[in-house]
């Protein structure tokens, strides 16, 4: 037997399409798939969930999970614009809201399942109007109108379990960026929740005060506030504040141009007043700490 | 925002390093492989010459190499879509033939004129467990033929 030794090709055993090539067709595939498919399914969940009656939500012990040692009885100032409000704003006969109010500086405001709305201090120190008031206190509750509550709740749960049986575990690199894009999805539906809670709390606006300073006053507080922590959109569950303003003028602009008093109605020197030794409570708390 | 940076530093730092480590070693592979082909590594079981003048001699080389993040996140895709996990196969090929260069390498310095019946083991390590950079080991071994 003769035996030669001949020089192998280089090659063989490598395919050589270029890596990046390949990190790209993939990537771009598992984002459009993921995408689509979680779009579907949440645009199914939206119409189911419209039809879970809104007295499941109430059964929810809600006001016992949001209750902390900063929850106290909200004045009656705050009690009555929230009727006044809601009264407005044509809720479903069986849609109760519930006001609660934390003694915390948290610059917040935000409305969850069975109607449950909860404002805290550092949000209302910053307000300087009736109106701005009423345009958080409207916002919160077109949420619970429309129910944002229990479809976000549904949104939530269900991207988790699809991504969950996916990928069996999320602990690794490809895991965790398949988590980031189906929250990035459902982010988007968020955001459209709030363009639509900001519509409807800009129209009760035009109703109760022939304009819409409220909203752009709010907004500024907003802007203020997240000066240059304000992070690119679509990593975000609320607009860009400058969008929001944008919105709300537009669907506003007929009315507000007619109006000429602009001006926003004060806060009432009573719960000013309060809101400052409300402060102060929590102040004396800290420093016997 | 945070997690997103770190994930594409990772992967672009993977990208960078592990090219740049791949190039480096297929260019000393070729150079290694031309000065060793004097001694021709062949799997037969039996020795090709018949001749009893020879001495024989186990030689091993042994090899483990590292899959970097960029690898690794490409091979994940793979998992779900299938085909060839191209990304793990130019460290494979890298694997395989430093091994055989390590194991002549020796028969060389021996003196041997040949290596048969080679055989090759590979392995995994950190194999299943989830977020550890796995390796890869390989080892070739065969007999060294030593002309006395």
């Amino acid at each position: 037997m003769e035996y030669s030794n001949p020089e192998i090709p280089e090659g063989i055993n490598t395919t050589p399409t270029h890596p990046l090539k390949e990190f790209f067709i993939l990537t771009v595939g598992v984002i459009v798939i993921l995408v689509t498919s979680l779009y579907l399914l949440i645009l199914t969940i939206d119409y189911f969930a419209d039809m879970i009656p809104f007295s499941w939500e109430e059964k929810i012990p809600v006001a016992q999970i949001i209750a902390d040692k900063n929850t106290i009885e909200p004045p009656q100032y705050l009690t009555r614009l929230t009727e006044d409000i809601v009264a407005a704003m044509d809720l479903p006969d069986d849609m109760k809201i519930t006001l609660h109010y934390s003694n915390s500086d948290i610059v917040n405001a935000f409305a969850t399942l069975g109607g449950h709305l909860v404002l805290y201090r550092g949000l209302l120190e910053k307000i300087k109007s009736e109106d701005e008031l009423a345009m958080v206190i409207a916002h919160e509750v077109a949420h619970i109108k429309y129910r944002h509550p229990v479809a976000a709740a549904s949104h939530g749960i269900a991207t988790t379990l699809i991504l969950s049986l996916i990928s069996t575990s999320s602990d690794n690199a490809l895991g965790r960026f398949m988590g980031t894009t189906g929250m990035l999805t459902v982010m988007k539906f968020s955001r459209d929740f709030e363009y639509e809670a900001d519509a409807d709390a800009v129209s009760l606006l035009v109703k109760r005060y022939g304009h819409a300073q409220g909203a752009v006053g709010l907004f500024s507080i907003f802007k203020e506030e997240m000066a240059d922590s304000e992070p690119v959109e679509f990593l975000n569950t609320h607009p860009l504040t400058e969008k929001r303003i944008h919105k709300a003028m537009s669907l506003t602009g007929a009315v507000t141009n007619r109006t000429q008093d602009k001006k926003m109605k004060p806060l009432p020197a009573e719960f000013v007043n309060w809101l400052a030794s409300q402060a102060q409570v929590e102040v004396e708390e800290k420093t016997d700490r | 925002m945070s997690d997103l940076i770190i994930f594409i530093t990772l992967l672009a730092l993977g990208y960078g390093f592990g090219r740049y480590a791949e190039k480096r070693h297929y260019a000393s592979i070729r150079k290694r492989e031309m000065q060793l082909r004097n001694v021709p590594a062949i799997a037969s079981r039996i020795p090709p010459y018949g001749e009893p003048n020879f001495d024989s001699q186990l030689v091993t080389g042994n090899v483990v190499i590292s899959v970097d993040y960029f690898k690794r996140f490409i091979a994940n895709l793979r998992n779900l879509f299938g085909g060839r996990v191209t990304s793990y196969e130019t460290l494979l090929d890298r694997a395989r033939r430093e091994a055989i260069l390590r194991m002549k390498r020796k028969a060389n310095d021996m003196g041997a004129t040949m290596v048969f019946n080679i055989k090759m083991e590979t392995a995994s390590i950190h194999k299943g467990q989830g977020n550890n950079i796995g390796s890869i080991e390989v080892l070739a071994y065969g007999t060294a033929l030593i002309p006395n």
